[in-house]
Parts: structure tokens; C-alpha cells; sequence
């Protein structure tokens, strides 16, 4: 660990870079993503060989087949576009194929791009391919999902088990340190569910009693399936723990339609579960939540470290962010009512491009 | 008596007997659920797993039409989350828009169904690939409509008949039942239903005995494709927003309450009130096991293997080979 300083984002030069004032003042009070985030450094510096611009940067998407994607790769766009040292912005997509995938990187390596983000399908399987661009000279940026060994050049991620556990010790509190919850995770055996969890779990009090985890595929329906069960299996359900917070609104829907009263729970920045939150909050007294979003533009990090490196200049090995927590002393800053509820609120993108990528 | 007419006769007794031999595994496996976990006797419970019964039983009902015929469509999954994607755009939340959207998701429907049954039975080619490549196009439509990004919810109005009730039964459940009943009628007393029910014991007898095997196929894939976005819209209801995922299910899942229920997927054994117990039965399994404490692995095997087990007992049971 070095001592890397936290970074912050200057509200100023995203509006300088990417709006008019129109745009400033139809924002109002609105939360930016960006803002107050702290980037942690982890590992030695690394130090680019600085390259003349305007730079070509390639991004090998693993798949872009839902709404956290389609946010993420504008916000890519948007960034891309903002930037003056960059030249040329290639995205390939993987299509959730391991193997499309490395070939898209082999794509992005023969078409001799200055740097490759990467969200890995899957992080054994790019290394190799990572590890040949980074010792072409290619500046390599996987983001999001991390990639084995060290043969790229540099991470920007979230940590998935430390943002689990600072949702169970807030879960946790909000019961007072007592009572019954369950958990509800993500697609069966994903790591990122299990990581999450296992820091939950160390995080809440002694007193907390787990009646279940259940796997709920980071779907609103599955969720509310499965809560249902959980609802006629335990008549005292005090809270819920999740790591998406479509599950979470699921959950809360089963709990609605059951007739019981709706509890404290966690999640991340869906917009559905905020515009649930904001409609029921008066008539469910115990209603709370607790949301840390992965977010969307996390990527814009990634982007910035390669152009850092093509300059000549240095980041950390690993840069780890920790989103704000979204509660509901702030969540109205996020809530976008007039947005769709699949809408990741913790995001760098205006009202505009947001209803443009939502067509709404 | 013509061999062909003995054979469908023969069949249908078989079938009859499936029929029995699914309720009693509907039964039998909710008593042996209940004992272990009580929380399974509730009424309420009882309800719920009715109520989420509904959406597979109906899509599953559309299944056991093609099974007849002695095909199989894996395009019921693309069917129900297009269906969930274009109801939940279309409805942008607002009453007035209910009509058009479920017009627009039993037209796309019909329009899939009748594809179906002319690549199977005009271009000759497989149903299992003839479907499996349907699903993949309604599937990428359904990425191509929304960019990845969905939008939109159902209407209030729409809403209480996924999540209302008459007389304290779930709407849903009171739906597929009328469904199920009239698809009963529709295979049984019909003269549609005798020529489904040849068609797949024997297609080139029942060709010559004059069933007009071509269409019947092509109906039995469009009812299909009708029945899937019937059921996606009653989850739909249930649900209230779009998810792309929200198919997935049920691309085995309804084949599987067709084949528990004792239809053969050679074609020409099976029955719609055998469905709706398969659909229960597949449910209960999945509720049972949402309750007990295990893991998704332990729970996929569970399912799998008493899946299996139902299938061999009631073959024993009904005598009817599959």
C-alpha cells in the first residue's frame, strides 16, 4: 500500500468539459457520481513512457446486454469525447463470449491502438492476451472486474467484500444490532455476491440471526419469487440484505404484497428501488435504506489512468474507490422520478443522456 | 377400427392415467414438504405457490401443444421477455395504453408462432434448431429494442391482475385455470384436438388419413407462442418492470412441466390438466426448496433428481412410454 493520496473529482472540470451552464443550472441540487469519491492506491507506482497524442484507446467490453453496461459504456463515450488527447475511441463488444473477447483484444493489438480498457468476462482467461499488448507496449486498463497475475498495467475497481461489509455494518446498525434478516445475492456461485457477503457477515453484530441466503440472480422477479418463500417460511423478517438493489426492490414487492410492513434494506443506486423508497416511505414507518452503487463510471477512471501513463505520467498498480453511500438522508439527490427504474442513479451522465440511452 | 384411430385411443388412456399419476406426485411431494418444513402447509403459502405457478403453468399449457404434435419449442423464453419488454415500453405506466400493448405482444406472438410451424413444416428443419434459433432472434430483438437498457413499467390497471384476487384466490391462478380448462376442452372435445393428438402419434397415418398435419403443426406452434405471451404478461403484471433476464427460466423449465405431467416428447401422449400438475409440482419443488436451508448447487441437483425420479415413477404408474 502506498501512500497514494485520495483523488478528487473537481465538479468544475466535468461541467467545464462536458456542459453548458444551461445544463449546470437544469442539474439543480443533483448528485455527481464523481463527487467526494476517494481512490485508495494499492502497489508500487507504475510510470508510462510518454507517447505524442492525440492517443487511439480501444475498450474490449465483455458484454453489453444490460442497463449498468449500456450507462457505462456512455459514460466511456462522454469522457472520450471530453478529452482532447484522445484521438480515437474503439469499442469492441464480447458478446458474454470468454473467447470473443480475447479475440477482440487481438483485434485491438493488430489495429495497434495506444491502450486497451478491458471489463474481463472472465479474469483468467484475458490474462495471457493482456499480458501480450502490455508487453507490446500497449498501455492495458482492465476496470470494473479484476484479472489475474500482474501482466496488465493497471486496475481501477471497487472492493467488493469491504462495500459488502460497510452495507451489513449499516444494516446491522439500523436494527440496532438485533433482529432477523435474510440475504438475497446475485447469479449462483458469482464471486462478487460471495465476496460481498463474506464481509457482510463479519461486519454485523453477533445479534443479527441469518435465516437465509438465496441466490437471487440480480432480478426483480426472481426476488420476489424467492422472497415470498422466505415471507411464508419466517414470520419475522427485520431486514434484508443484498448487494443490487433490484433484488432489493423485489424483495420489498413480495413483503408489499404479502401485506407485511417493509424494512430496512440494501442494495445499490437502481432507481427502482429509490422511486419504491420514496412512494412508501410514509406508510412504512420502519422503511429504510442503505445503498452503495458500483459504479457506472468507474470506468472514466480506467481511462484517465492509461491517458496519465501514455503521457509519461504515473498511477498506483491498483487504484480501489469507495462510492457514497446513498441514504435516505441523501437519496433524493439520486432519485430520478421521471427516469426509468432500471436507471443506475450514482452516475456521471446528465438527465438528457440518460433518456437518450433509455429511449424514455 | 383403424390401427391409427386404436393407437390415438390408446394414447389417450395413457395419458388419462399420467394424469392421475402427476396429482398424486403433486400431493405426495406437498405432504412430504410439509412435514419437513410446516411453513409449506400455510394457506397463504399455498396461495403464493399458485399464484407463481400460474405464470410457467400457463406458458406450459403453449408447450403442450407442440409436444403433442412431437416437436418442442425452445422460443417460449424469447416470447416471454420480448413480451415483458414491449408491454412494460408500450404501458409506460399509464392505463390508457393497456390495449395496444397487449395487442401489439399476442401479434408478435402469432407472428413467431406461425414462423415456427413453416420452418418445421414447410422448410423441414428440426424444431429443436428451428426454435433455438427463433429464441436467439426474439432474444436479440429484445437487446436491439432497448440498446440494453429497458425502459418503461406496467399500468396500475394492469398491475391488479397480476397481484389482485377474487374471493382471496390470486388472479393469476384464477386466469390459468380458465385457461387450462378451455385448452382441455380444446385438445379433447375438438375435432382440432383428435388431429393433434394423430398428428403426433403417427404423422404419415394421420396425413393419409386425411388430418391436415401441416397446419395443425403450424396452429400448435402459433398456440404456443400465444400461450408464452400470455403467461410473460401475467408476469408481467406480477412484476411490474422490464427485465431482460425475465425468460430465461423458462426456456427448460416448460418443457419440463410438460414432461413431469407425462406427455411423451415423442409425440401423441399428454394432457393439459397433466400440465397445470406439472407446473404445480415443478413449483412446489422450487418453493420447497427456497424454504429449506440449502445452497442454489444443493438446490438445482435436488430439483433435478426428483425431476427424474417423478418422471420414471409415473412412467411405471401410467405404463406410458416417453
Amino acid at each position: 500500500m502506498t501512500g497514494f493520496s485520495d483523488t478528487r473529482w473537481s465538479r468544475r472540470r466535468l461541467l467545464q468539459g462536458t456542459l453548458g451552464m444551461g445544463a449546470l443550472l437544469a442539474l439543480g441540487n443533483r448528485a455527481f457520481a464523481q463527487e467526494g469519491v476517494t481512490l485508495e492506491g494499492v502497489g508500487a507506482m507504475v510510470k508510462g513512457t510518454a507517447k505524442p497524442g492525440p492517443y487511439r484507446i480501444g475498450f474490449a467490453n465483455g458484454f453489453s446486454g444490460n442497463s449498468w453496461r449500456a450507462m457505462a459504456i456512455a459514460a466511456l463515450e462522454a469522457e472520450a469525447k471530453a478529452t482532447p488527447d484522445i484521438g480515437e475511441f474503439i469499442i469492441l463488444d464480447g458478446q458474454g463470449d470468454i473467447n470473443k473477447q480475447v479475440s477482440d483484444i487481438e483485434t485491438l493489438i493488430n489495429q495497434q491502438v495506444d491502450a486497451i480498457l478491458v471489463i474481463a468476462n472472465s479474469g483468467s482467461a484475458v490474462a495471457p492476451i493482456l499480458k501480450q499488448a502490455t508487453d507490446e507496449g500497449i498501455i492495458t486498463a482492465p476496470f470494473n472486474l479484476p484479472v489475474d497475475g500482474d501482466g496488465w498495467s493497471t486496475y481501477v475497481g471497487t472492493d467488493p467484500q469491504k462495500k459488502g461489509a460497510t452495507l451489513g455494518k449499516w444494516l446491522s446498525d439500523a436494527l440496532g444490532g438485533k433482529g432477523k434478516i435474510v440475504a438475497l445475492g446475485g447469479l449462483p456461485g458469482n464471486s462478487y455476491t460471495a465476496a460481498g457477503w463474506a464481509g457482510a457477515q463479519e461486519a454485523m453484530s453477533k445479534d443479527i440471526e441469518i435465516l437465509a441466503f438465496k441466490d437471487a440472480f440480480w432480478e426483480e422477479d426472481k426476488a420476489k419469487v424467492v422472497m415470498a418463500d422466505l415471507i411464508a417460511a419466517h414470520p419475522q423478517i427485520d431486514g434484508v440484505w443484498c448487494d443490487g438493489a433490484q433484488v432489493g426492490a423485489g424483495a420489498m414487492k413480495a413483503l408489499l404484497a404479502a401485506g407485511r410492513p417493509l424494512v430496512p434494506v440494501t442494495g445499490d443506486d437502481y432507481n427502482g428501488l429509490l422511486k419504491l423508497y420514496d412512494a412508501e416511505k410514509g406508510n412504512h414507518p420502519k422503511f429504510d435504506i442503505g445503498l452503495m452503487s458500483e459504479p457506472t463510471w468507474q470506468g472514466i477512471f480506467a481511462m484517465r489512468a492509461a491517458v496519465t501513463l501514455l503521457k509519461g505520467g504515473e498511477v498506483p498498480k491498483q487504484q480501489i474507490l469507495s462510492p457514497a453511500m446513498i441514504t435516505k438522508d441523501n437519496y433524493t439527490k439520486y432519485l430520478r422520478p421521471t427516469l426509468p427504474d432500471g436507471v443506475f442513479t450514482d452516475t456521471s451522465l446528465t438527465d438528457e443522456q440518460l433518456a437518450a440511452i433509455f429511449k424514455a | 377400427m383403424t390401427p391409427n384411430a386404436s393407437s390415438s385411443r390408446r394414447a389417450l388412456r395413457a395419458g388419462a392415467k399420467a394424469a392421475g399419476a402427476v396429482w398424486l406426485a403433486v400431493i405426495g411431494l406437498y405432504v412430504v414438504s410439509g412435514l419437513i418444513s410446516p411453513a409449506m402447509f400455510q394457506w397463504s403459502q399455498l396461495l403464493n405457490i399458485l399464484q407463481v405457478a400460474s405464470f410457467l403453468g400457463v406458458i406450459a399449457l403453449g408447450q403442450t401443444f407442440v409436444v403433442l404434435t412431437g416437436g418442442i419449442d425452445l422460443s417460449q423464453a424469447g416470447i416471454v421477455t420480448l413480451t415483458n419488454i414491449v408491454a412494460t415500453s408500450l404501458m409506460l405506466g399509464l392505463n390508457d395504453n393497456i390495449v395496444i400493448a397487449v395487442f401489439a405482444c399476442l401479434a408478435i406472438a402469432a407472428m413467431a408462432g406461425v414462423a415456427n410451424g413453416i420452418l418445421v413444416t414447410v422448410i423441414g428443419i428440426t424444431p429443436l434448431i428451428a426454435t433455438l434459433g427463433t429464441n436467439s432472434i426474439l432474444f436479440g430483438a429484445a437487446l436491439v429494442y432497448t440498446g440494453g437498457a429497458p425502459r418503461g413499467e406496467a399500468a396500475p390497471a394492469f398491475e391488479l391482475i397480476g397481484t389482485g384476487t377474487v374471493l382471496g384466490i390470486p388472479n393469476p391462478t384464477l386466469i390459468w385455470l380458465a385457461i387450462g380448462l378451455a385448452m382441455a376442452w380444446l385438445t379433447r372435445a375438438t375435432v382440432f384436438g383428435r388431429w393433434l393428438y394423430a398428428t403426433g402419434a403417427n404423422t404419415e397415418a394421420a396425413a393419409m388419413a386425411g388430418v391436415p398435419v401441416e397446419r395443425v403443426t403450424v396452429a400448435a406452434y402459433a398456440l404456443s407462442s400465444l400461450l408464452a405471451a400470455a403467461g410473460g404478461l401475467l408476469l408481467t403484471a406480477y412484476i411490474g418492470s422490464p427485465s431482460l433476464g425475465i425468460g430465461n427460466p423458462f426456456l427448460f423449465t416448460a418443457i419440463a412441466a410438460v414432461v413431469v405431467g407425462g406427455a411423451a416428447l415423442t409425440g401423441g401422449v399428454g394432457s393439459m390438466i397433466a400440465t397445470i400438475g406439472g407446473a404445480v409440482f415443478i413449483t412446489e419443488l422450487n418453493s420447497f426448496t427456497n424454504i429449506i436451508r440449502v445452497s442454489s448447487g444443493t438446490q438445482f441437483m435436488v430439483q433435478g433428481f426428483i425431476i427424474i425420479a417423478s418422471v420414471l415413477i409415473y412412467r411405471r404408474l401410467s405404463g406410458a412410454r416417453g
